[in-house]
């Protein structure tokens, strides 16, 4: 039972990989790419879903992965273009199918709301380009038995004549009171006949539509009739149905006996290529769903060489292995590309990391004590000294970038979202990503994701304009909507462009009166206007809309950017479009830190927290009662803390002129000054847990250890504001 | 120290080993088990907001590790840290704490039935960490329990 849940595990673990790759693809194809290995990797992709599926007995997920595969397959072998249309199908396919995945990994087989109606769509699709080409066949509509095929295959040549009729009804050819049993009687009457039916269109009872057509069938004809008599029987219901009639055996009155000979080997490989889905659990199945789809693709692959246009492949190229040999020679080259992974458990790279830091700090107080020791700089020990600091960096940064990852992992999931987004709102929107290989550290990403969602929720919903007023503001009808990523001086640029209308101040600024966040008589600059979007409690949506009311508002995602000790700006031109820009650090391992020394001890603030450094003068200091005291910056008065009074290091307050203050922009943009006895410098520094073996402190966010060795605080700056302002409103 | 406190453990038939120290003029004993290790005195960063008996936190080894002042903690004077000082560093259930004390003397090996109630009298403190009385060699050892040793997280968090 436990070797089977992992194996289990390992389908889901790469049914995720699969998906991804799915996606990537159809999304490079919406694109424009037109490499046949691309399609060729998306197929591979459902195709080992389906596999897997088979094995554990997914009926839902096999299902679904059948049709899109059979889809796809007519999108392979060129019988159906990959048009824009035919891709945002797919596209939502694939969601569906990674729907069914994930309900499937929870509750062993799920179903989908939207799975029966995409089903039909991709039958549609394949069915439709069957029919755009009238040498090639009406495949996507039915399956056939295997067992008839592959005796009817190798013996036809020389056996009588016959045909295989299948036939798919309307429901406008019920609606005009033809009767497709009558249609059956009257082929009897041509000869032998075997029907067979297919009911698998027909959906559960609640959904069925009593008017609509579901049924279609194969009707196997041998005898002596001629195709001709054949049609005459379905002449009245000519275009109210889906009709194929097609040769089997020697149809030698063909002229071209090649084409003929095609289509057998097309209709072997069909058949054998569909043979997996009629026996769920395919016995090779766990092999198929842990490897790449080897064991299926010499039948499937062979339709894609006899589809090409010019030499048209003998009726043994369904059992060569030679387009096997392309497929996987592809599937290789792919895996090659890709670069040799393996898998590691999370905690003990985070082991390593955490000695990796010890041994930083280790050789920094070593370094230390051999400087004390009065040790010549051109000594051995020194050197020696030297090049084990230089390693241990170098270690640090390679050991960092283990739990670095490419942010395409949380961009991924991204185009998904806008479609969902764009088709609830009505607003066409192409999504570019950009710079997806930008590697930040797993934590961060993991917490980016909902921020993330958010902002590219409230970009389509209340960035782009509608349709219409695109079209009056002369912009094309497809909004876009940019998410780019990039590394800028030590830390990850995550921007979230929209060419909408920009922010509408007016608006913005008259809400947040109404709803009391200002006060009416109050001078904004546009960019403070901008700015007030992430007042908590602010939100422009008139009516709470599905998809970005729910309650959260950016206020919430600036918060969660803070607290990846990031910060996030707005810059928007009226007309043109919004762009949120969000600063974060590579990795919640480390901090950029101001160190500052109070009252004889060594303090680190969040450098992401800071905006200036200042030097207070005498003149710009004021008294508030009692021992608050305010100080004037470029005209506004701001609270200036003494840090070493707020944190119970000492009882008289500092004079100000004496230290140094760090005007800071807390949560929610509230400005204060912290008044520090000196500054000593800026620094990376690792963040230590105070919590782990003791508790949290207020004033503190947590701790880290400097060079020599000794512990020091970093401070929690929001904490320190609001608890002055408590004192402060206590004195006043 | 190190080796004698990974070798040693619980033995069989009641026999327990006991690491008893100075404070002042009196000597105490913990659990062998809970102790992780012994080291030296080493300053420790103040921490603000926090119970006079906790010294401040130190850097062991990349872990943030708080010393508390045992003889503050147990009612006495507070303890002026100095070289001569020691930190019994012991596990007490999730987490690592230093206790800060004058001396380590010996490990004791005793059994259950040597351990004599504690005495009802009027200390709080006395009640709150002392588990037992241990008579050896005409002096008295007091056997402390760690798990009240650290600020009650609840209450002082509020």
């Amino acid at each position: 039972m436990d070797a089977l849940a992992a194996i289990r595990d390992v389908f889901f673990q790469e049914c995720e990989e699969q998906l991804a790759e799915l996606e990537s693809g159809l999304l490079a194809m919406e694109g424009g790419d037109t490499d046949p290995e691309t399609i060729n990797a998306v197929f591979r992709a459902v195709h080992s879903i389906k596999g897997g599926a088979g094995a554990f007995s997914l009926e839902a997920l096999i299902r679904f992965a059948h049709v899109f595969e059979t889809a796809l397959d007519e999108m392979r072998s060129g019988r159906l273009a990959p048009s824009s249309d035919v891709l945002k199908t797919m596209l939502r396919a694939a969601d569906v199918l990674a729907d069914l995945v994930r309900a499937a990994r929870v509750d062993e087989d799920g179903q989908h709301p939207h799975a029966a109606t995409l089903a039909e769509e991709l039958k549609a699709m394949s069915g439709a380009a069957g029919e755009a080409d009238e040498t090639e066949e009406d495949w996507g509509d039915f399956e056939f038995q295997p067992m008839a095929a592959a005796m009817d295959a190798p013996e036809a040549p020389a056996g009588p004549t016959g045909f295989v009729v299948t036939f798919k009804p309307r429901a406008d050819l019920y609606a005009k009171a033809n009767e497709a049993a009558l249609l059956l009687r009257e082929l009897g009457r041509l000869g032998a006949v075997e029907v067979e039916l297919d009911a698998h269109d027909v959906p559960p009872l609640h959904e069925m539509d009593p008017e609509a057509a579901y049924l279609a069938w194969t009707i196997t004809v041998t005898g002596d009739a001629d195709e001709a008599a054949i049609r005459e029987v379905f002449e009245w219901v000519d275009g109210d149905c889906e009709l194929n009639i097609q040769a089997i055996g020697g149809e030698a009155e063909g002229d071209d006996g090649a084409e003929a000979a095609f289509d057998l080997s097309a209709l072997l490989a069909r058949v054998q290529g569909d043979a997996p889905a009629e026996a769920a659990p395919e016995p090779e199945a766990p092999i198929a769903a842990a490897f790449e789809p080897i064991p299926e693709p010499p039948v499937v692959a062979a339709p894609v060489v006899a589809a090409a246009p010019a030499p048209l492949a003998p009726p043994a190229a369904a059992n060569e292995p030679s387009p096997d040999g392309q497929a996987g020679g592809g599937a290789r080259k792919a895996e090659a590309a890709a670069g040799a992974t393996i898998r590691v458990d999370l905690d003990r790279v985070d082991r390593l990391i955490d000695l990796v830091g010890e041994l930083v700090i280790n050789q920094a107080v070593l370094a230390q004590r051999v400087m004390e020791a009065g040790l010549a700089r051109a000594s051995a020990v020194a050197m020696g000294l030297d090049e084990l600091e230089q390693l241990t960096r170098e270690i640090q940064d390679s050991v960092m970038a283990i739990r670095a990852q490419p942010v395409k992992s949380v961009f991924q999931r991204m185009p998904r979202l806008v479609r969902e987004v764009a088709a609830m709102t009505g607003k066409p929107v192409r999504l570019v990503t950009e710079g997806e290989g930008t590697e930040v550290d797993k934590t961060v990403i993991e917490r980016l994701a909902d921020p993330l969602t958010h902002m590219i929720r409230n970009a389509i919903d209340h960035g782009l304009e509608s349709p219409e007023k695109r079209a009056a503001a002369g912009k094309p009808a497809e909004g876009v909507v940019r998410l780019s990523a990039a590394h800028r001086s030590g830390r990850i640029v995550i921007e979230v462009a929209d060419d909408g209308g920009g922010i509408n101040r007016e608006r913005v600024k008259s809400i947040a009166i109404e709803k009391g966040l200002i006060s009416a008589e109050a001078t904004l600059s546009d960019e403070e206007i901008d700015n007030l979007i992430f007042m908590p409690g602010f939100s422009t949506a008139s009516e709470v809309s599905d998809i970005s009311g729910r309650g959260v508002g950016m206020d919430v995602v600036r918060r969660s950017i803070q607290a990846l000790g990031g910060r996030i700006t707005i810059t928007s031109r009226p007309g043109k479009g919004s762009i949120f820009t969000m600063s974060l650090p590579l990795t919640l391992a480390v901090l950029d830190g101001m160190v500052v020394s109070v009252q004889g001890q060594t303090l680190v603030a969040p450098i992401t927290a800071i905006v200036e450094t200042l030097q207070p003068k005498a003149s710009d200091v004021h008294s508030l009662g009692g021992h608050a005291r305010v100080i004037s910056i470029r005209g506004g008065f701001v609270p200036l803390i003494d840090v070493g009074m707020a944190l119970g290091y000492r009882r008289e307050p500092l004079p100000a002129t004496q230290g140094v203050a760090l005007l800071i922009e807390g949560e929610g943009g509230a400005r204060a000054a912290l008044l520090c006895d000196a500054i000593q410098g800026q620094r990376q520094v690792v963040i230590k847990s105070l919590e782990a073996n003791y508790r949290q402190v207020p004033g503190v966010a947590a701790a880290t250890i400097l060079g020599d060795g000794r512990v020091a605080l970093i401070l929690d700056i929001d904490t320190i504001v609001a608890v002055s302002r408590g004192e402060m409103r206590k004195a006043g | 120290m190190n080796q004698i406190v990974s070798q040693s453990g619980q033995h069989a038939g009641g026999m327990k080993e006991l690491i008893s120290f100075r404070i002042g003029a009196q000597e105490f004993c913990v659990d062998i088990m809970a102790i992780r290790e012994i080291r030296g005195w080493t300053a420790a960063t103040a921490l603000p907001q926090s119970p006079s008996f906790v010294k401040g936190v130190i850097n062991l080894r990349g872990a943030v590790l708080p010393i508390v002042d045992l003889a503050s903690r147990l009612g006495f004077e507070s303890t002026e840290a100095s070289d001569r000082n020691v930190i019994i560093v012991a596990q007490i259930g999730e987490q690592v704490v230093g206790l800060l004390v004058d001396a380590v003397s010996d490990i004791l090996t005793i059994t259950d039935d040597m351990i004599q109630p504690t005495p009802d009298v009027a200390s709080e403190t006395a009640k709150t960490f002392v588990r037992g009385l241990i008579p050896m060699e005409g002096r008295m050892i007091s056997l402390i329990g760690l798990e009240r040793v650290l600020p009650d997280m609840e209450l002082e968090a509020a």
